[in-house]
């Protein structure tokens, strides 16, 4: 065995972590017959704990590539791994307690989950377009399948089959753009295709091909966060699965998406060469001012389209995809500044929007609806539940000093900081447009009446998992240079 | 006859009937007809890997995707109709909207095709091609070869509790 | 002589056809059909490119993950489709229409 793959080991611990649990979860589930679900799910957390132990010290290290330049190992990687396996803990810790997943056994679903965790680790790492690709597929194939996880449900099943027919053929059409940009470049490496179109490979008549395998390319992408125009799985995929799955589909693989895209745009096609902190795009492609136009229509048209559900799912599908569109202004300005932008939007997004559907799973637990009229008078029936929805839902409207207005602030100013004031301000029209349907939400719960019912009884568990999701929304304020300083180091990744 | 006009007759021969065999899969109002021709679509494919030199890679094809995935989606078109449902039609909507985005997208393309340079670091040799990628697994493509490994291992799990039936 | 550009012109007219069987296609399976379509003509490239432009084998290696890939994705894809059938008794994409908002 190489010497090198060996060494290389040691810096892979998390993932290999995940792989065993996997494989012990695997087992358990066969040969263990009355313990099964216990054993599955204390597999599964402990597996993701020691992932998350053994990712930390990683932050240290400095930027290399793995594995013959497959995947890097960089701060931005290891700020992602992270966060991805605190996404799938949080949601490990919902599964259970939800009603929906409650008359199915779960073994299959933990497995599942520690596969799109390590799916999501190598997507945010890669550098390379085959390992992109193949980490992106385990992401998606594995989406799939849990979105269809209640298998006798025809609402879950029509979720799973909208999402691999449009999941299959925009990765498809991203596949063969990076074809083109293979045939283009001479390479499947980044760093290797970076150089090719920095010495011309894109001049000339080669420019137009440059555009179709990008455009090509950005379908994958834009499946994956769920970004105009390739959004159109998301609201009836998010409406049909099972809620801690939707959950976690508006986090996670959102995430991963955003990691794999900044990092295949900055460091696949920009020139680094300029500056060290601001770079800018080749001449010949000018994927930024598409990357503005996507952020802009995405984040229109998920406000415009949340204004009329009523259905508490399907309005947070379209506000998941609104907040892509402000995670895309970060990416757009193609500077360090933007990717912290990202990265502190990311971290206030996780807590507030699993938050949110975390009341969601609860009051669905208690009342059988998603539909908001059905939200009415919940501040009688459970005040807390009523209060942490309220907070949730102003954190995503940015207000502060909620951990939203963060995020948002931000991101604005990365564009501002650019010249490109212009974009800020129409985030923040949009910001005020959103408003509208989550007050909607919060004059049912607290101000409307509805049919007196009995109070809710939470479980213990459920309402330790709001409070883990409300104190960093309400205390992000607290601890704000912390959160500075850490997404402020976690920008720089491998160039090669 | 010369040999090169006759590689150029067998290229052609094999192109057409890709293209043709894939028309048809689009095209055919029988399910029955398009899941057969994808038969020869794929075996169009696999003959044109061996044009390429590519003779592990046409060997797997014929192997993974006739021998695998047509035989799976036969069983799909078989096992998702009434035993009696014996002409297999199916029905296409919004075709001539599809066709448009069809003719643009192949313009598009055909023209990308002609005009580029592609890179050009010489043309690979006709050389059997197996050792060769079997040594490539094994050092510079292992993690992805090992990532693909467990990334079966899931979709089997996946696919096989999805069509589990109820547990009586 | 046949050159890349000829093999660049079949993937091209492979990869339109499945673009047209996914968009035009009710049948789920008949899509799937469009979607195989789709992942050959990217196959096709990778290996022409792998041996006209490339000069080295990572065409083609790649081309047998996307076979891999592809392999699993049909077997997921079919399984759901089955359940699809064992729900609702048709596997027409009419039928998929309950989650409209």
């Amino acid at each position: 065995m190489n010497p090198e793959i060996l060494q290389d080991l040691e810096s892979f611990v998390p993932e290999i972590v995940l792989t065993v649990a996997l494989l012990l979860v695997v087992l358990a589930d066969i040969s263990l017959p009355k313990l099964r679900t216990r054993v599955t799910f204390l597999v599964t957390a402990v597996g993701l704990l020691a992932a998350l132990c053994f990712t930390v010290p990683l932050f240290g290290a400095g930027e290399k590539a793995l594995f013959y330049n497959m995947v890097a190992l960089d701060r931005m990687a290891v700020f992602f791994k992270g966060f991805l396996i605190l996404a799938s803990f949080l949601v490990l810790l919902a599964a259970p307690g939800s009603k929906e997943l409650s008359s199915t056994h779960l073994g299959e679903f933990y497995a599942l989950l520690l596969g799109v965790t390590l799916g999501m680790l190598l997507l945010a790492s890669s550098v390379d377009m085959l390992m992109l690709y193949l980490s992106l597929e385990m992401v998606s194939l594995t989406s799939y399948i849990m979105v269809g996880y209640l298998r006798h449900d025809r609402q879950s099943n029509e979720a799973s089959l909208k999402y691999i027919l449009f999941g299959a053929v925009s990765t498809g059409s991203m596949l063969y753009g990076i074809t083109l940009l293979f045939g283009l470049t001479g390479s499947t490496k980044m760093p290797a295709i970076r150089e090719a179109l920095a010495s011309g490979g894109a001049s000339g008549g080669n420019g137009m091909a440059l555009l179709v395998a990008t455009a090509l390319i950005l379908a994958g992408f834009g499946f994956k966060t769920a970004a105009v125009p390739f959004h159109f799985w998301c609201p009836d995929v998010y409406t049909g699965a099972p809620t801690p799955v939707t959950a976690f589909l508006s986090v996670a693989p959102k995430a991963a998406g955003f990691a794999t895209l900044i990092r295949f745009f900055f460091s696949g096609m920009s020139d680094t060469t300029t500056s060290a902190s601001q770079w800018s795009a080749f001449s010949a492609m000018n994927w930024t001012s598409l990357l503005i136009l996507i952020s802009i229509i995405t984040m229109t048209l998920g406000n415009i389209a949340a204004l009329r559900q009523d259905n508490l799912k399907r309005l947070l599908a379209y506000s998941s995809i609104a907040h892509a569109g402000y995670m895309m202004m970060g990416a757009a300005v193609l500077s360090y500044e933007g990717v912290q932008a990202v990265l502190i939007y990311l971290i206030t997004y996780l807590f507030m929007n699993l938050g949110a559907f975390l009341v969601v799973i609860e009051i669905f637990n208690q009342t059988n609806s998603f539909n908001v009229n059905d939200y009415r008078g919940l501040y009688r029936r459970s005040p807390f539940l009523a209060i942490s929805m309220t907070i949730f839902l102003l954190s995503l409207m940015g207000i502060p000093p909620f951990a939203g207005f963060f995020g948002k602030l931000f991101v604005f100013a990365a564009a501002v900081n650019h010249n490109l004031a212009w974009f800020a301000v129409i985030g923040a029209l949009n910001s005020v447009v959103a408003v509208y349907y989550y007050a909607r939400v919060i004059k049912a719960m607290i101000i409307e009446g509805g049919d007196e019912g009995a109070g809710f009884k939470l479980a213990g568990t459920s309402r330790a998992l709001v409070w883990i999701m409300l104190l960093p929304t309400v205390g992000m304020v607290l601890f704000w240079d912390r959160i500075q300083a850490l997404t402020g180091r976690s920008w720089k990744f491998f160039i090669g | 006859m010369d040999p090169t006009t006759v590689a150029q007759v067998i290229f052609y021969f094999f192109a057409v009937l890709t293209v043709a065999s894939a028309a048809i899969v689009v095209f055919s109002s029988s399910l029955i007809y398009s899941a057969f021709a994808l038969l020869f679509t794929f075996f169009g494919v696999a003959a044109l890997y061996v044009f390429l030199g590519a003779d592990f890679l046409a060997a797997t094809q014929l192997v993974i995707y006739v021998g695998g995935i047509l035989i799976l989606l036969l069983f799909g078109v078989m096992l998702t109709h009434k035993l009696y449902d014996l002409d297999l039609k199916t029905e296409t909507f919004q075709f001539f909207p599809g066709f448009l985005v069809m003719a643009a997208v192949l313009l598009t393309l055909t023209g990308v095709i002609s005009k580029t340079q592609w890179v050009s670091r010489g043309e690979r040799p006709l050389n059997p091609t197996t050792i060769a990628i079997g040594l490539l697994f094994m050092r510079e493509y292992i993690l992805p070869f090992e990532v693909a490994s467990v990334f079966l291992l899931v979709a089997l799990i996946g696919a096989a509790m999805i069509v589990r039936r109820r547990r009586s | 002589m046949i050159g890349l550009n000829h093999y660049l012109f079949v993937s091209a007219a492979l990869f339109s056809l499945g673009v047209m069987g996914v968009l035009t296609r009710k049948n789920a399976v008949n899509v799937l059909m469009g979607i195989e379509l789709i992942l050959n003509s990217a196959n096709i490239n990778l290996v022409a490119f792998s041996r006209y432009s490339v000069a080295s084998l990572d065409g083609q290696i790649f081309a047998v993950f996307v076979i891999i890939i592809a392999a699993a994705e049909a077997a997921v894809a079919l399984a759901i489709v089955l359940s699809m059938y064992r729900i609702v008794k048709s596997v027409n994409l009419d039928q998929a229409d309950t989650l409209k908002g």
